[in-house]
């Protein structure tokens, strides 16, 4: 299956995504006890809350060749931090913003909100945001070369 | 000292061994920075996994470890402890889910292998950052704040108190009682509701173990169960505020639940027409005996109109079908032969005992009537209500008082109170529960709890049935002597990087971020953060580190993980 894809898309997409502990990293646990399959090819960072996330990690992954990355947390009012999300949302609205100024595809970022029991969700969003990235091709900071 | 970093990859039987290359995940890693040891086993969970672990610590004289194995909810502790049992800090350990999140998810060995060494990598990576962090322990605060001095504070505070567990309690007005201290006789006992407040109130008074603060209110509550910074408020008498700093372990909401006003009584033409009373101040009649009793005098017709404000408000308040079928029959006890008439609109009397007080009332003389809709207005004889009786048929009625039933709201202050404590309201706008069926005396925060009117309204038995079973979670959970061990992932701020702009304080949802302006720096307060990690982010400064997902640490594993 990924051999074909890679042959469609000339290139296998590195995804990075960062999940909170209490919902989406619970719903992608789930969605791996469900056995529902996905492309393996994002790596999941582990943080407690998705407002960890300060967007210059994002920058950093884009900056160092990620070809998408994707922000994952509890949906609005069931942060297990009573309202972290919220922020995590502010800043990823920012980030986009700062992305479109800088002349960047603000698409190969994303924020999702996966709860734990959403395996199905979990693993849907993975597929899609691959499509996306696959359609895409590779992130062009990754040919340029930084001094 | 050098880094001594030992990588284990766990099979999990066929679950992982099947589905990764475990000899190219070995290869792949071995030759990394400080990693001196990696090997394999088939269950890494079960005791001859945790032996093998403990006996490679020893011989390798490993001082970091990294495994790759299930979902970290599965057995990170499990490989946390094994660590302690060898001497290693638990903290330096990195447990990466090749389980769950890989082998599971793709039948393709060749990407299933690809992206097992890069989390192996990205964890070894990690882990070399990391710091060895101590645990420890604290007391529990076994003393009990209980805010709202009615009934149910009152009761709770009582079972509470006692030479081991203060109780503050904390009364917005200046005397404890609630609503109930004012009230004559109460259904469904028509026991006076006064006297046994009263009697409450000499209880609480008399008890050496419960501090009770009147005019006062709380205007800070931080921190978590065991551990409650509290800030109590208290209006002098020359119009300034003292301030009293308590500890306690939990709290428990009491604050009751207020009388409807304005407009839909208004309507009805309360405070307009003579004789249009609430069922609160009939209530206040009643019990000072202006109205019935000895002397008193009594009206000779009267209409009842219920559910006022209900479609406004969206809720049947549950207590005032009973409660006019109590005071018609104290009308009709004053008034031998009054004419009392209940318009109503849904009849709520579920219990034992209420149909049948209700049924007392009809044989007393009252005239039950379905309603749809009501209207009232003032005339030289008395005060006419105009009411429909549902099919097309309309009924007129000349009566000396009417008394208008008005919904049970949240007091002034809930939704202040709800931001404070980090509680939730419902659409209603009382404090919510956190189950309405299996926590109905719980607040959704821990060490929280919800007694009487203050979830939505109650009669006084319910009430008292809440404020005890608040007391039963405290009693049986905060324990005094009991230690608990807080979050030691937490942040601190460097001041020699902080600039003081306090944008960390807006940020935090539990207030553990306090400014110094001596310093012109800002604090965090370990005993109350919860390590969310937040204020790192919106730092502009990068002068806060959460502790064991520190900037480093979390870059270093991004990178390794998007080589
Ligand atoms: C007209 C009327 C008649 C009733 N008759 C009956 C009856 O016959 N039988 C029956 O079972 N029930 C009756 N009830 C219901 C009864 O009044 C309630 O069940 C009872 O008052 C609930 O007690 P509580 O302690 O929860 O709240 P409350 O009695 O409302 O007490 C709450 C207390 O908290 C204080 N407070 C509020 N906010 C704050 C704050 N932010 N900080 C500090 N303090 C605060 C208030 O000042 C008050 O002292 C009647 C209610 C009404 C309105
Ligand atoms: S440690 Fe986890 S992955 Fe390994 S055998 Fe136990 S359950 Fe399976
Ligand atoms: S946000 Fe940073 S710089 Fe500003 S007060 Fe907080 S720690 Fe200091
Ligand atoms: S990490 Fe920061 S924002 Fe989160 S609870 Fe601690 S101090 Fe507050
Ligand atoms: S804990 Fe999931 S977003 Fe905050």
């Amino acid at each position: 299956m990924a051999d074909k894809k890679k042959k469609e898309a000339g290139y296998e997409p590195k995804i990075l995504s960062f999940c909170c502990n209490w919902c989406s990293y619970a719903g992608a646990d789930l969605a791996g006890v469900s056995r529902l399959q996905m492309p393996a090819n994002f790596r999941t960072i582990r943080v407690m809350c998705s407002s960890r996330v300060n967007p210059v990690y994002v920058f950093t992954a884009l900056e160092r060749g990620a070809d998408g990355v994707i922000v994952t947390g509890c949906h609005p009012g069931d942060c297990h931090y009573a309202r972290g999300n919220y922020f995590t949302r502010r800043r990823q609205a920012l980030l986009e913003k700062v992305l479109e100024e800088i002349g960047f595809d603000r698409e190969r970022v994303m924020l999702r909100w996966i709860s734990a029991s959403e395996g199905p969700e979990f693993a849907s969003t993975m597929e899609e945001f691959d499509a996306t990235i696959r359609s895409k091709g590779k992130n062009p900071l990754s040919e340029e070369v930084f001094l | 000292m050098a880094r001594r970093i030992g990588f284990f990859i766990c099979e999990c039987g066929p679950n992982i061994g099947e589905n990764v290359d475990i000899d190219a995940v070995l290869n792949a890693v071995e030759d990394m920075d400080d990693v001196v040891l990696a090997a394999r086993f088939g269950l890494m969970c079960s005791g001859p996994g945790k032996d093998f672990l403990k006996a490679n610590i020893k011989t390798e004289k490993l001082t970091h470890l990294v495994v790759a194995a299930c979902s970290p909810k599965q057995h990170e502790l499990t490989f946390m402890e094994v660590c302690e049992d060898s001497g290693i800090n638990p903290f330096l350990f990195q447990l990466t889910n090749i389980r769950e999140q890989v082998a599971w998810v793709t039948k393709d060995k060749e990407e299933a292998t690809e992206k097992t060494i890069r989390l192996a990598k990205a964890a070894i990576r990690r882990v070399r950052y990391h710091d060895p962090l101590s645990k420890t322990a604290l007391a529990v605060n076994a003393d009990v704040l209980v805010i709202g001095g009615g009934v149910a504070g009152m009761a709770a505070a009582l079972r509470l108190a006692s030479p081991e567990r203060r109780v503050h309690l904390v009364e917005r007005s200046s005397s404890l009682g609630g609503r109930v201290v004012a009230q004559g006789p109460i259904y469904p006992t028509m026991a006076s509701g006064g006297e046994m407040a009263t009697a409450m109130v000499d209880l609480v008074e008399g008890n050496d173990w419960i501090v009770v603060h009147r005019y006062s209110e709380v205007s800070v509550v931080v921190g978590f169960f065991g551990n409650f910074e509290v800030v109590v408020t208290g209006e002098l008498e020359d119009g300034g505020t003292l301030e009293t700093k308590v500890n306690v372990g939990a709290g428990v909401v009491a604050t009751g639940a207020e009388v409807l006003e304005g407009k839909p009584l208004e309507d009805l033409g309360h405070g307009s027409i003579d004789g249009v009373v609430s069922s609160a101040e009939l209530e206040a009649m009643l019990a000072d005996g202006s109205i019935g009793g000895k002397g008193g005098k009594a009206p000779k017709s009267v209409a009842f109109v219920q559910c006022v404000g209900r479609d406004e408000v969206g809720y049947c308040s549950e207590i005032c079908c009973m409660n006019s079928a109590k005071q018609a029959r104290l009308l009709l006890e004053a008034a031998k032969g009054a004419k009392v008439h209940i318009l109503y609109r849904d009849l709520c009397v579920p219990g034992r005992d209420q149909q049948a007080f209700l049924e007392g009332a009809v044989k007393a003389g009252a005239n039950l009537v379905r309603t749809t809709s009501v209207e009232v207005g003032g005339s030289k004889g008395g005060i006419t209500v105009s009411h429909s009786l549902g099919d097309g048929k309309a009924e007129k009625l000349m009566v000396d008082m009417v008394v208008l039933s008005p919904a049970m709201v949240p007091p002034t202050g809930t939704e202040g109170m709800a931001e404070m404590l980090n509680v939730e309201l419902d659409p209603s706008g009382f404090l919510l529960e956190a189950h309405a069926k299996l926590e109905p005396m719980a607040a959704g925060i821990d060490g929280i709890y919800l007694a009487g009117s203050a979830s939505g309204p109650r009669s006084v038995s319910d009430s008292i049935v809440q404020a005890e079973a608040c007391a039963g979670r405290v009693l049986s959970s905060l324990i005094p002597g009991r230690t608990i061990e807080p979050e030691i992932r937490v942040s601190h701020i460097l001041e020699t990087l902080c600039t003081g702009c306090q944008t960390c304080l807006e940020v935090c949802c539990y207030g553990a971020i306090v400014y110094d302006p001596m310093k012109n720096v800002s604090h965090i307060n370990a005993a109350i953060c919860r390590g969310c990690g937040n204020c790192v982010a919106a730092c502009p400064s990068n002068a806060i580190s959460l502790y064991h997902f520190t900037y480093k640490q979390l870059y270093q594993e991004i990178v390794e993980a998007i080589r």
